[in-house]
């Protein structure tokens, strides 16, 4: 899809969380792709998205792979998954994270698909899908762990604005 | 100015439901193809994705699938259309990725994310077993309408 890049964050020194703010309405829908590590003591972490920095409304289920088995679950909560501390030395998760039509009166779909890479059989690799039940436009994304974590220095988010329209010469009946 | 890596092509918000929706005549000058989907239906179905209008025994499918009856994964062959999705009464997000669209020497392949308002997350895997370029993409819910407000939208990707 068409992709403008909004705003990049990279992190100088541990936050709890990182926020997009002021995020313009003239997209059809909203991208963010980060490169993270959180200081849980675990080989993964919560990715929790606070659309309008709100944690309320929301649900979400997850597929997850570990390396050893796949379970699948929920949260009362948008979110995804990504890498905690006790992955390799120097190795940072990745996660992207999608919601179309962010500025509807609609409630919010969220898509999301992250790993937490570990030089390890122990590992993470996880699809959720969520749903912000609001109607309000997103203005702001806070994207926290929500588990008291913090994101460690040099994790980065980017937010990208998708855009669709027309060539003109595709048809749609 | 840098080409765009990612063109629109064509996009739709129903004002009224419709039992399918086509994309036509899509040119072949991009790499690859990307749908979203975002929207609700009237009974939940399987979402069929038809190429060129083949009803043909040309498709296949393997899937992993996350959502409250269970979790596991399921493979399909020689069917008669890409069931690359589920679609949902409550709101769903569909993103469907087609490689190499417009070649002519291969079948063609497509990764599919498919989720339904934080109740059940999928990912597809599919074939098309054809060499001819994909033109034509028809998107239909199987027995199902799509809604009033339902968004779908197509891409072309450039290499660059």
């Amino acid at each position: 899809m068409k992709k403008t890049l909004i705003e990049r964050v990279e992190l100088a020194s541990a936050a709890s969380s990182i926020t997009f703010s002021s995020i313009p309405q003239t997209y059809d829908g909203l991208y963010v792709v980060a490169s993270c590590r959180s200081d849980r003591a675990e080989y993964f972490d919560n990715v929790r998205i606070k659309p309008n920095g709100s944690a309320t409304n929301g649900t979400g289920r997850y597929l997850f792979g570990t390396g050893s088995s796949a379970v699948s679950g929920t949260e009362a909560y948008a979110f995804g998954y990504t890498a905690g501390n006790n992955v390799t030395s120097n190795t940072f998760g990745n996660i992207s994270i999608y919601i179309p039509n962010y500025t509807s009166s609609n409630y919010k779909s969220i898509s999301t698909d992250g790993v937490g890479e570990n030089n390890a059989t122990s590992s993470v690799q996880a699809i959720t899908a969520s749903l912000w039940s609001d109607t309000s436009a997103i203005t702001s994304l806070e994207i926290d762990q929500g588990d008291g974590s913090n994101w460690q220095t040099y994790s980065s988010f980017a937010l990208y604005g998708i855009t669709a329209g027309s060539d003109g010469t595709t048809t749609v009946s | 100015m840098a080409t765009p890596a990612w063109v629109p092509l064509a996009t739709t918000t129903l004002s009224s439901s419709a039992s399918s929706v086509t994309f036509g005549s899509i040119p072949s000058g991009y790499k690859d193809l990307c749908i979203v989907i975002n929207g609700t239906i009237d009974s939940s179905q399987d979402l069929k994705f038809i190429f060129n209008s083949d009803t043909g025994s040309n498709y296949s499918r393997v899937a992993m699938y996350g959502q409250s009856s269970g979790y596991g994964s399921f493979a399909d062959a020689s069917q008669t259309a890409g069931n690359w999705a589920s679609v949902q009464t409550v709101r769903n997000t569909v993103i469907a990725n087609i490689m190499d669209y417009s070649a002519t020497d291969k079948h063609k392949t497509v990764l599919v994310r498919s989720d339904n308002a934080g109740d059940r997350t999928r990912a597809y895997a599919g074939r098309w077993a054809s060499t001819s370029a994909v033109t034509s993409i028809q998107l239909d819910p199987t027995s199902a309408n799509w809604n009033s407000g339902t968004t779908i939208s197509l891409w072309g990707r450039n290499a660059l």
